[in-house]
C-alpha cells in the first residue's frame, strides 16, 4: 500500500467559501437602514476573527502528532461532561443554562461535545472483536451522558444531532441495518402509538422484518415486547403532562398551532424567503430583514436574509456549495481505512449535515423550530470554531501518514 | 473503492434531503414568492400589544377622582421611513417635535425597526382631520385611539403618569413594560403602580392593508390583557371640595382631614396647587415656568415639606413632663412676665403682658410659652427626643404615598457633632420645648399625632386606599396591615392633655376661641410658629371634634399667615361645622356601582327604591360616567 500525505485542498477551499458566505450573510443580516441613515453592527468582522482563529486552529490541529490526539481525546471528553454540569449552575439566560461567558465571549459546552462525543464513540466501537450488539449499546452509553445533560439545560435540538451522528457512525461500523432498525424501532413505536391503527401496523411490519432478517426467537420477542410497551405506556404518560406541557410538545411538532411563540417566528421567515422570489431583493435591500420582525437575524434565521435578497438562485447556490462540500466528505470518507477514523468522520458528517438539513428545513417551515444555526453561516464565535474544527479532524486524518492502511 | 455500502448510503441520504429543500425552496420562493411578497409589502404580520386598560381611581363613595378618556395618539414605524427630512419637517410644524428628539427616538430603538414608537398622545380630533390628506405621504406615521388619564381636579395625592423614561424602562424592561408604556411618576399613580397598571396582553396581526386575514394561522390565538384595579380611596370629594373653597386665595399652606377611628384621609389639600392634567400633554414654556415658581405649586406641603411646628408641638412636651412626675396637672410653674431669664438671655413669650403662674391646662389653653421654658429645663434632653419619637410627630407616618419626609427633633448628640456643644444647652432646649428652633415636622405628623390624642392614644398609619375594586378586591388591610402603636401616655396624662385643648377652643381666653361647633365637643392647639422663610409667623392649628358619630380631626397650615388662632383656626372651624351639617350625607355608605358589582351582588341588589333619591341619582352618575371608559377599553384594544 501506498504511504503518502494529502492535503485535500478541494475540500479546504469549499470550507473557505462557506465561511466567507456566512461573513457577507451575517454583514446584511446586521445592517439595518432607516431614512438614509443605515447602520452596521460589528457582527460580520468579529466573525472574520473568530474565522480567523478557527483556520488557525486547523493548522495546529494537523501540525499536532497523531498520537498527542489520540491521548487527548478521552480526557477532553471526561472534562467536557464536567463542564456540562457546570453550565447547569450558571445562571439563566432566555430560559436556559447554556452558555458560559468571559470577557464578553460565550461558550456553548455542548458545541464541543458533539465533536469530542463522536471522537471517543468512534474510538470505542471501532475496537476489534466487539458483536453489533456491544458496538450499538457503547454508542448509546457514551452518547447518552452528555444527551442526559443537554437535555436538563434544556436544549432538546442539539441532543437530536448526537443521535443522528451516531446512527451514521454505526453505518460506517458496518453495522447490520436490522440491527440499526432495532435502534430506531422505540422512536418510531413512539410516534405511532398516538393513533392505534398506526402502531398495530408498525409492530407487525417490524416482527415480519426481524423474523424476515433471521434473528433469533428471543431477540424479536424482546423487541416486539419493548415496542408494545413503549406503545401502551405513551398514551398514559401523554395523559399525565401537564396542559402545558402538552401545549409545549404541540407547539414544537406543529409551530403554527402557536401564533405568538414559534409560529410567529416561523411565518416570519417564511414570508422573508417568499417574498425574496427568483432574483431576490437585492444586496442590503431586504425589506422583512430591515423591520426586524425576527429577532437575531443573524444567528438561527440567516438562511433567511439570503432567501430575502438573493432569492431562489442566491438560496440555491448556497445549497449547492453545501452539497458539493458534503459530497468531498463522503469521498473523504470512502478513502479514509482506518476504521476508527472512518466512524469519527462519519459521524462528523452526520452532524454538520443534519444541522444544515434541521437549520435550513425550520427557516422554510419544514422542520420544527429546535434552536440550531447553520453551519458556517450563522453568526457565532463557538460554533463556528468547534464546526470548523470537526472538519480540521477529517483534513487531518487524510494528512497523516498511514491514511490508507 | 468508493462504491462501499456506507458511502452510497450517505450519498442517497444527502441526495434525498437536500433535494426536498430544493424543492420546498422552488414552491416557497418560484410558486407562492408573489403571495408572499404582496404579504411582505403590507407589513402587517406582527405580533401586538394590548395594552391594559390602567385601573381609575375614586373617592370613597365611588365619584370619579381620575378617570381613563379616549385620546388619539401618534405612532411612528421607524423601519418604514423614506425620508427622514421631510418628517422631521412635518413632525416639527404640526407636533412642535424637535428634529434632534425626533433622532434620538428612532435611532434608541433601530434594531427594532418594526416596533411603533409614540410620538405624540392626547392629539386634538381636528388635527387629524386636517392632517388626514397629507398622511399618504408617510407610511411610517399611524394615528391610533388609545386612552389617557383625566385627573377631575387638582391635587398632590393623585400624582399623574409619564411616558417611561430610560431609568425606568431599563430598571421594569423584565415586568414587561414597552417604551411606548406609561408609569406612574409621583402619588398614588407612583404608590399603587402595580394594581393599577394590569397585564397588557398581545395578539397576532394577521390582516392586509385592507382589512382581510391573511389566515396564516388556522387559529387566532391571542392572550387577554387583564385591566388594572380601580382604587377607592378614604377621600370624600364633597370635603375636599369644601376646604378648597374655604381656604383663603393667595396663601401657601395645607389642610388634612382624617377620619378619627380608622386614620383614613377625607380630604387632602395643599396651596398651591396643580392640575396633574397638564403633564399629560406636552408642557409649554410659560406652563414649565409656573411649576417652578417660588410658590412650589408641585410641592406637597402635607408630607414633602417639614416646618417649625410652633405650639402646636406643646402637647409632646406637656405629655412629657406629666410622664415624667416632674409635674402634675395642678403643679404651678415659673411666673410669665412675658418672657423668662434662662442663663443670661431673655427668652420671651408671644404675650409681652405675660401670664402669671399657670398650670399645664391653663399654659396650653393660653399657649403659655414660659410654663414650657421652665418645664423642659427640669427634663432630660435625649428623653424627650425619643418621647417625641415615640408621639410620632418626627417620624415618618407610613402614608401610602411617595416620598414621605420625616421630621427632625434634636438630641445631645446632635449639639455635640454640629456645635460641639456638650453643656449650656438650655437655651436650646427651651426653644425645642415650644416647637422653635431646630425642631420640623410635616402637618401630617401632627395631624396623626393629634388623631391619636383624639382615639385616646391608637397611633394609626394614616392612609388614603381603603380597597381595590374591578376584577380583584383587595382591602388596605389585606394588601398591608396598617401600622398601629400606642402613645406612651397614661391615662391621667391624655386626661389632663385632652382637658387642655378643651380650654383651647373653649375656655374663656382660650387661643382658639374662633372654633365654634354646635353638636359637637371640640378640641384643638394653636400655634405660629416662627421661621426662617420671613418675619411673619406660620399659622397651625391641629384640632379634632368629639360626637356620638365618627369624629374627624383636622390640621390646618398656612406659611407664614399670621397667627393660627387668627388665620388657620377659622378655616378648620368652618370644615368642622361642614362636617356636622352634612355628617349624615357624608357618613352614609354609596351603594357598589354597577361595573363593580360582582354577579351575585347584581342579583342581591333589588331595583334603587324610589322614596330615596340620593343613591339613585348616584347611580345615575355612575351610568353616565361608564359609556366613556367602555369606549375606553375599547380603544386600547
Amino acid at each position: 500500500m501506498i504511504k503518502r500525505k494529502k492535503f485535500d485542498f478541494m475540500l479546504a477551499a469549499l470550507l473557505l467559501v462557506l465561511i466567507l458566505s456566512g461573513c457577507v450573510a451575517i454583514f446584511t443580516a446586521s445592517t439595518t437602514t432607516i431614512g438614509e441613515y443605515t447602520t452596521t453592527q460589528s457582527h460580520w468582522w468579529k466573525q472574520l476573527i473568530f474565522a480567523g482563529i478557527s483556520l488557525g486552529m486547523i493548522f495546529l490541529l494537523i501540525r499536532l502528532p497523531m498520537p498527542v490526539l489520540d491521548l487527548i481525546i478521552i480526557p477532553a471528553y471526561l472534562l467536557n461532561i464536567l463542564a456540562l454540569i457546570v453550565v447547569l449552575f450558571t445562571p439563566e439566560v432566555n430560559g436556559s443554562h447554556r452558555w458560559f461567558s468571559f470577557f464578553g465571549l460565550n461558550y456553548q459546552p455542548s458545541e464541543s461535545a458533539k465533536l469530542l462525543t463522536i471522537l471517543v464513540v468512534a474510538r470505542a466501537i471501532s475496537r476489534d472483536n466487539l458483536t453489533e450488539i456491544k458496538q450499538i449499546l457503547y454508542g448509546l452509553g457514551l452518547v447518552l451522558v452528555p444527551v442526559l445533560l443537554i437535555l436538563i439545560e434544556p436544549d432538546f435540538g442539539t441532543t437530536l444531532v448526537f443521535f443522528f451522528a451516531l446512527l451514521a457512525m454505526l453505518v460506517a461500523a458496518e453495522v447490520p441495518l436490522v440491527y440499526l432498525l432495532l435502534l430506531v424501532s422505540p422512536v418510531v413505536s413512539m410516534v405511532s402509538s398516538l393513533w392505534w391503527p398506526a402502531i398495530l401496523i408498525w409492530i407487525a411490519v417490524l416482527v415480519v422484518l426481524l423474523l424476515w432478517s433471521r434473528l433469533s426467537w428471543v431477540t424479536t420477542t424482546i423487541a416486539a415486547i419493548i415496542n408494545g410497551f413503549i406503545a401502551l405506556i405513551m398514551p398514559v404518560f401523554w395523559n399525565g403532562l401537564k396542559d402545558y406541557q402538552q401545549s409545549r410538545i404541540v407547539s414544537f411538532l406543529n409551530p403554527m398551532a402557536d401564533p405568538l411563540g414559534a409560529g410567529y417566528q416561523i411565518i416570519q421567515s417564511k414570508i422573508a424567503i417568499g417574498s425574496g422570489s427568483i432574483f431576490g431583493k437585492g444586496w442590503l435591500l431586504g425589506t422583512q430583514k430591515n423591520m426586524n420582525f425576527l429577532p437575531e437575524h443573524h444567528t438561527d434565521f440567516i438562511f433567511s436574509v439570503v432567501g430575502e435578497e438573493f432569492g431562489f438562485i442566491g438560496a440555491l447556490l448556497l445549497l449547492t456549495a453545501f452539497i458539493l462540500f458534503f459530497w468531498r466528505i463522503i469521498t473523504d470518507i470512502g478513502e479514509i481505512k482506518v476504521r476508527e477514523r472512518k466512524i469519527a468522520s462519519a459521524g462528523i458528517f452526520a452532524y454538520l449535515m443534519f444541522q444544515t438539513f434541521i437549520n435550513i428545513g425550520m427557516n422554510i417551515g419544514l422542520v420544527p423550530a429546535t434552536g440550531i444555526p447553520l453551519p458556517f453561516i450563522s453568526y457565532g464565535g463557538s460554533n463556528l470554531l468547534f464546526n470548523t474544527l470537526a472538519v480540521g479532524v477529517i483534513l487531518k486524518y487524510l494528512n497523516e501518514r498511514g491514511f490508507m492502511k | 473503492m468508493n462504491r462501499s455500502f456506507p458511502v452510497l448510503v450517505f450519498r442517497i441520504t444527502l441526495g434525498l434531503l437536500f433535494l426536498l429543500l430544493a424543492v420546498s425552496l422552488f414552491r416557497l420562493q418560484v410558486l407562492k414568492g408573489e403571495y408572499y411578497g404582496r404579504i411582505a409589502e403590507s407589513n402587517f404580520v406582527r405580533i401586538r400589544r394590548v395594552v391594559a386598560t390602567r385601573g381609575d381611581i375614586y373617592d370613597s363613595k365611588y365619584r370619579p377622582i381620575v378617570l381613563n378618556i379616549p385620546s388619539h395618539n401618534l405612532y411612528l414605524t421607524s423601519g418604514r421611513i423614506g425620508n427622514t427630512e421631510k418628517l422631521a419637517v412635518f413632525l416639527k410644524t404640526h407636533f412642535g417635535i424637535e428634529p434632534e428628539e425626533l433622532r434620538e427616538l428612532v435611532f434608541e430603538q433601530r434594531f427594532k425597526t418594526y416596533e411603533e414608537i409614540l410620538l405624540a398622545d392626547n392629539i386634538p380630533y381636528e388635527t387629524i382631520l386636517t392632517l388626514s390628506e397629507r398622511m399618504g405621504d408617510f407610511p411610517e406615521l399611524t394615528f391610533r385611539s388609545g386612552t389617557t388619564r383625566h385627573y377631575l381636579y387638582p391635587n398632590h395625592f393623585t400624582g399623574y403618569v409619564g411616558r417611561i423614561n430610560e431609568e425606568e424602562y431599563k430598571l421594569y424592561r423584565e415586568e414587561d413594560y414597552s417604551l411606548n408604556a406609561y408609569i406612574g411618576k409621583t402619588g398614588l399613580e407612583h404608590y399603587y403602580e402595580v394594581l393599577l397598571r394590569g397585564r397588557d396582553g398581545k395578539e397576532i396581526m394577521q390582516v392586509d392593508a385592507q382589512g382581510r386575514s391573511l389566515e396564516l394561522f388556522s387559529e387566532n390565538t391571542s392572550i387577554p390583557p387583564q385591566n388594572g384595579l380601580s382604587l377607592i380611596l378614604s377621600i370624600d370629594n364633597d370635603l375636599q371640595e369644601y376646604a378648597n373653597s374655604v381656604f383663603p386665595p393667595g396663601i401657601k399652606g395645607c389642610v388634612i382631614v382624617a377620619d378619627v377611628e380608622t386614620g383614613g384621609i377625607l380630604a387632602y389639600l395643599s396651596k398651591p396647587d396643580y392640575d396633574p392634567n397638564i403633564f399629560m400633554q406636552k408642557i409649554s414654556t410659560e406652563v414649565w415656568a409656573g411649576l417652578n415658581s417660588p410658590a412650589k405649586p408641585l410641592l406637597d406641603r402635607i408630607i414633602n415639606a417639614s416646618y417649625p411646628p410652633g405650639s402646636v408641638f406643646k402637647t409632646v412636651t406637656g405629655s412629657k413632663g406629666l410622664e415624667t412626675g416632674v409635674i402634675n396637672r395642678h403643679t404651678r410653674l415659673a411666673s410669665c412676665t412675658g418672657g423668662l431669664k434662662i442663663g443670661n438671655r431673655f427668652f420671651r413669650c408671644w404675650n409681652a403682658g405675660g401670664h402669671g403662674s399657670l398650670n399645664i391646662v391653663d399654659a396650653h389653653k393660653v399657649s403659655c410659652d414660659v410654663f414650657f421654658y421652665d418645664l423642659i429645663q427640669k427634663l432630660d434632653l435625649d428623653a424627650v427626643a425619643s418621647h417625641a419619637k415615640a408621639c410620632g410627630v418626627v417620624e415618618k407616618t407610613g402614608i401610602d404615598l411617595p416620598g414621605e419626609r420625616s421630621g427632625f427633633y434634636p438630641d445631645r448628640k446632635y449639639y455635640q457633632d454640629k456645635l460641639g456643644l456638650t453643656s449650656g444647652l438650655n437655651g436650646y432646649k427651651a426653644n425645642l420645648a415650644i416647637g422653635q428652633g431646630e425642631v420640623l415636622t410635616t402637618p401630617l405628623q401632627m395631624n396623626t399625632h393629634y388623631a391619636a390624642i383624639a382615639r385616646g392614644g391608637m397611633i394609626i398609619q394614616p392612609h388614603l386606599l381603603v380597597q381595590t375594586m374591578g376584577s380583584g378586591r383587595i382591602t388596605r388591610e389585606q394588601l398591608q396591615p396598617l401600622a398601629k402603636h400606642q402613645l406612651p401616655w397614661s391615662a391621667s396624662t391624655m386626661q389632663t392633655i385632652r382637658d387642655g385643648l378643651w380650654a383651647v377652643t373653649n375656655a374663656p381666653g382660650g387661643t382658639a376661641r374662633a372654633i365654634n361647633v354646635p353638636g359637637a365637643t371640640s378640641y384643638g392647639k394653636t400655634g405660629s410658629a416662627q421661621n426662617f422663610m420671613g418675619n411673619v409667623t406660620h399659622a397651625w392649628f391641629c384640632g379634632f371634634i368629639e360626637t356620638d358619630k365618627p369624629d374627624i380631626v383636622i390640621t390646618v397650615f398656612m406659611e407664614n399667615a399670621g397667627g393660627g388662632g387668627a388665620m388657620a383656626a377659622p378655616v378648620a372651624n368652618k370644615i368642622f361645622n361642614y362636617y356636622i351639617g352634612n355628617l349624615d350625607k357624608i357618613r352614609q355608605p354609596a351603594p357598589i356601582p354597577a361595573q363593580f358589582r360582582t354577579s351575585e351582588e347584581r342579583l342581591e341588589e333589588p331595583p334603587e327604591p324610589v322614596e330615596d333619591p340620593v343613591p339613585a341619582l348616584e347611580a345615575e352618575a355612575v351610568a353616565t360616567t361608564e359609556p366613556p371608559q367602555q369606549e375606553a377599553g375599547e380603544g386600547a384594544r
